[in-house]
């Protein structure tokens, strides 16, 4: 626009006498407002996501990728909106946005870059070519037993890895990826009820998905190489070999299937259910508790020649709750090692010492109620066990014992860590390792109680026995849990007790302070689970579930095998369980991204670094474009000499110090004279508020003049300055700026200073107030006790309160309209009232009564409205 | 209350497009579909069509080449994209390319209304004000 059309523009715009010019005034201003409501909107949007992450990082609540994605994407739309409309209200006036914006924004493309990318294309790879560094390819425990087998010679049973690659194809073929993504940003935390109905309905999608014919021809090649072209008969075992089992020192016990005893024509069924087993409840919200990321997690599946075990079991190089210990732990039951590992059932335990010649230095028979079999056909069954059936005979010979000692050692030594060894006895009593992995270890624990101790507290011991599946002690209520639905009532807190260690329980052991069980060992899966989370678990406590009733306050202490009634007071030996939550990868990336969102440092309006192309975070954006277009529709309705829309002083019975700005529709009719009469005005935010604000007159502090300070507030002075036509900066008076549903209020009352910014509509979450309150006449301590006095009350009422020195920053959003017009009553009300109140902050007896009057006015205020 | 506003809805979900047709419906929009973005561009070409409310990621002709299209049809027409895969990037890019917002799936239903209320007020804004500059230039 050139200088001379700008001129015109300009005073055709000072008076805007035909109607078309009024018309397109009007237009203008409507198109501004809707910027602005949009803008706030926007400002909400991008505030209430930082307050998500902000409480994220405090560690203490589980969350997943798809939230860190959701929350920031949500952050940046919305910032880059206010942006948008900030340049509509004030074009050309802050180019340095755009900049800071774009730099901001790939502060965050670079943290959420970094895409996996799998090296190597081989579908299928058999044992014989797997080794140590191929965990990327075919998961640890694949490349683990590939190494075994082809460097250190330990027996291992023939077989192949479908590769990760394998997997992402499957997956790709299907789309699957893009459709479990989706479903899970539709949810958000952590949820058990919502997450089991998730993990359910992601399972069944990938199961009745189709395998690739590549996959398919791939695998029949390897079978057929196994099975020495169809002459040897052959099941297999799928074991899920996942990637992402180190992340932040987890161990993923457990989570996964398997499928044993499978046959050639029912592969694919199985391959499918164990790489469906990635979404099942337990893994997935193991995921979300200790931050891993979805992606991180790749599926190989390793499968195995089937060994019908007459015994097996585990074994660990090291006692896992005392690594000083220097004994080899031979975890033994008669058929598959299933139930050892499962947890379902007791096991003999050796200890066999380190030193040569090894030899049994320990030995626990235990009663082994069944044990695991293979049908002929295919899949295993559960049989269970009489006397003649030798349950009480040891499952494995003192000879065997030490030779599987003298592997477990010699792969401590090969790995250079203790190990937690999976192992067979074949029927020609040859020994095979199944599974080999890192050892989870655990401190020792406290020294026992000495007797005298013990007997404290004699009367409300309910039982000693089992063993420490993991350390320490705690209260809670009991919660029995024996049917998946119980999975879905757990109180957070309680002390889940079950009869059998499963592994399904795991999805529970973050929520419970403590966890009991009447059968299994510290070498099932849930053990090693307890022991991750750090969670006291006594476990293979027999007849548990009969000695404790559902709701009864018990403590566990799990270092000295005793189960107490009520809340007992137990020395601790162990250090408590802290959030898993922190240093976790998926936590790490949100630290980072927040790092470029959430800080604010632009914190004072009136300071010279308030500026643009200051702002550092996303948060710095949002605060100096509020600031900025508050004042920018402030100005716009000033600068136009257009009478609708210039400031009209508020006249209730008498004129009022107060002055008010039509953003858009804040009056019930167009006003052009110098007064606008309270019955005139149609926004419901500031009628609530100016109700509370008449509604109790000040009885307060010694009167100023005759009448008393409300007389100050409700009579109209004369004083010229204060009359429209004469400029003064906006914050030096009360102005509202108005429409429908809006209401901004920057006030001057005395000392002090407060803004006020509201929008209550039937839309409901995009409701909001937000108070600031700064300043007084008084010392700086009683200006501060003030502050807090006020954030006390604001607080009982549901506000947010936040109080850096003497500057108090208060907000409550998303509540239904008649409950956010209360909260305007009550702002109305506090402002007049609060007013002189650091007068009185140093004696506690007023305090106490102005507390009291002020909670009994505000009740009053509320119901009567 | 709020007036007869013309929504398209692009999704190759059938499901989500029938569902939320008819609840839009019920509360008082006008609502049409289209289960492809080519679909929705040409019915866009035949039909005047207030806010388009646009999948992300579809099969053939994806969210953001629809959103280029539908801008050079008609560039007062606002878009609304809905995605089932948040991400920073793809967001910003639709904002750049004119979208209105950008929402994360699922989102409830009431403010998607708010939202395509906001929209079609934004557009009826950019109308008036157009009619009145062709007034005054008349």
């Amino acid at each position: 626009m050139g200088f001379m059309a700008f001129l015109k523009k300009l005073t055709t715009r000072r008076k805007p006498e035909d109607t078309a010019d009024v018309e397109a005034l009007r237009i203008d201003f409507k198109e501004r407002y809707h910027h602005f409501k949009l803008l706030l909107n926007a400002n909400s949007n991008a505030l209430s996501a930082m307050a998500d992450m902000e409480k994220a990082l405090s560690g203490i609540y589980p969350f997943s990728m798809s939230f860190v994605r959701s929350r920031c994407t949500q952050v940046s739309v919305n910032v880059f909106q206010m942006i948008q409309h900030m340049h509509k209200l004030a074009p050309g006036k802050f180019p340095a946005l755009d900049e800071r914006f774009v730099h901001i924004r790939h502060e965050l493309d670079s943290v959420f870059k970094a895409e996996k990318q799998i090296p190597d294309k081989r579908l299928v790879i058999p044992f014989k070519d797997i080794h140590r560094e191929m965990a990327d390819i075919v998961g640890n425990k694949m490349a683990n037993l590939g190494e075994i087998r082809n460097k250190t010679r330990f027996p291992v049973p023939p077989g192949f890895a479908l590769s990760t690659y394998a997997c992402d194809r499957f997956f790709e073929h299907n789309g699957l990826q893009m459709e479990i993504d989706r479903k899970l940003q539709a949810v958000d935390g952590d949820d058990l009820q919502v997450l089991y109905q998730l993990s359910s309905e992601i399972q069944q999608l990938i199961i009745r998905s189709s395998v690739p014919d590549d996959l398919k021809d791939a695998m029949q090649e390897a079978w057929r190489e196994i099975s020495g072209n169809g002459e040897r008969p052959l099941k297999v075992a799928l074991r899920s070999s996942a990637l992402g089992e180190d992340a932040a020192g987890s161990s993923f016990a457990g989570q996964y299937l398997s499928a044993l005893n499978v046959g050639v024509e029912d592969f694919f069924d199985a391959y499918k259910e164990v790489v469906a087993s990635k979404y099942s409840l337990p893994a997935m919200s193991y995921r979300l508790s200790r931050g891993i990321r979805d992606e991180d997690v790749l599926m190989s599946v390793g499968c195995m020649a089937m060994v019908e075990a007459v015994s097996g079991g585990v074994a660990y190089s090291r006692n896992p709750v005392d690594m000083q210990d220097g004994g080899v732990f031979i975890n033994s039951a008669w058929g598959l090692p299933k139930s050892v590992v499962d947890g379902t059932t007791d096991c003999d335990i050796l200890v066999v010492s380190r030193e040569t010649p090894m030899k049994v230095i320990h030995r626990s028979i235990a009663d082994k109620a069944r044990k695991y079999v293979c049908y002929p056909e295919e899949g295993v069954c559960r049989m269970d066990l009489t006397e003649d059936d030798r349950r009480r005979n040891l499952s494995v010979t003192e000879e065997q014992a030490v030779s599987l000692a003298g592997i477990a050692v010699s792969l401590e030594e090969y790995y250079g860590f203790p190990v937690d060894m999976e192992w067979a006895l074949d029927p020609d009593g040859n020994l095979l390792v199944l599974q080999c992995r890192p050892l989870m270890l655990k401190e020792k624990a406290g020294e026992p109680l000495s007797e005298a101790e013990n007997a404290k507290n004699p009367e409300a011991v309910i039982v000693k026995g089992g063993i420490t599946a993991s350390p320490g002690a705690a209260s809670g209520v009991v919660h029995k849990v024996e049917k998946g639905a119980d999975v879905l009532m757990f109180p957070q807190g309680a002390v889940l007790v079950t009869d059998q260690a499963l592994p399904r329980w795991a999805p529970l052991i973050n929520r419970a302070a403590a966890v009991i069980t009447g059968q299994g060992g510290f070498a099932g899966h849930l053990a090693n689970v307890t022991r991750e989370f750090g969670v006291p678990g006594l476990f293979g406590v027999s007849g548990i579930l009969e000695k404790v009733g559902n709701g009864e306050m018990i403590t566990v202490d799990a270092d000295r095998l005793t189960v107490y009634r009520g809340k007992v007071e137990v020395p601790r030996t162990f250090p408590a369980a802290k959030s898993v939550m922190a240093g976790s990868p998926v936590y790490e990336i949100l630290k980072q991204a927040a790092g470029s969102i959430v800080p604010l440092n632009l914190l004072d309006p009136d300071s010279r670094d308030f500026t643009a192309s200051n702002c550092r975070t996303f948060h710095d954006i949002t605060r100096f474009i509020h600031e900025k277009s508050v004042q920018e529709m402030f100005n716009f309705g000033k600068e136009h000499h257009f009478p609708e829309r210039s400031s009209k002083q508020l006249y209730d019975k008498v004129p009022m110090q107060w002055w008010i700005l039509n953003l858009d529709d804040g009056f019930s009719e167009e006003i052009t004279g110098r007064y606008v009469r309270l019955e005139n005005i149609a926004c419901a935010p500031m009628l609530a508020f100016w109700e509370g604000f008449a509604a109790i007159p000040w009885e307060g502090p010694p009167a100023i003049d005759g009448g008393g300070f409300a007389s100050v507030m409700f009579r109209a002075t004369a004083d010229t300055a204060l009359t429209t036509g004469v400029r003064s900066k906006y914050s030096d008076r009360n102005y509202f700026m108005i429409s429908k549903n809006f209401c901004s209020l920057s006030s001057r009352l005395g000392f002090h200073f407060s803004i006020m910014e509201a929008l209550v509509s039937r839309r409901i979450s995009e409701n909001y107030i937000t108070f600031q309150f700064k300043g007084g006449a008084a010392n700086f301590e009683r200006k501060l006790k003030r502050v807090i006095f006020i954030g006390e009350i604001l607080e009982q009422y549901g506000f947010r309160v936040d109080i850096h020195e003497d500057n108090l920053v208060s907000r409550i959003e998303g509540r239904e309209e008649p409950y956010m017009l209360d909260r305007m009553k009550i702002l109305g009300y506090l402002t007049l009232h609060t007013r002189q109140l650091d007068m009185i902050m140093a004696n506690p007896g007023r305090v106490a009564y102005y507390r009291s009057k002020i909670e009994k006015d505000i009740e009053r205020l509320i119901q009567t409205g | 209350m709020m007036e007869k506003i013309t929504v398209l809805l692009v999704d190759d979900e059938k499901d989500f497009l029938s569902t939320m047709a008819k609840r839009l419906g019920k509360r008082g929009l006008n609502p049409l579909r289209a289960e492809t973005g080519e679909a929705a561009i040409d019915l866009l070409k035949h039909q005047p069509v207030d806010v388009v409310v646009l999948d992300v990621k579809m099969p053939g002709m994806d969210g953001i080449a629809t959103l280029r299209e539908i801008k050079k049809i008609d560039p007062l027409i606002e878009v609304i994209m809905l995605t089932g895969h948040a991400s920073v990037e793809a967001a910003i890019q639709g904002m750049e390319l004119g979208a209105f917002d950008y929402l994360m799936k699922p989102t409830e239903i009431d403010e998607l209304c708010y939202k395509l209320e906001d929209a079609y007020r934004k557009k009826n804004l950019q109308e008036q004000k157009i009619r009145q500059m062709e007034r005054q230039w008349k």
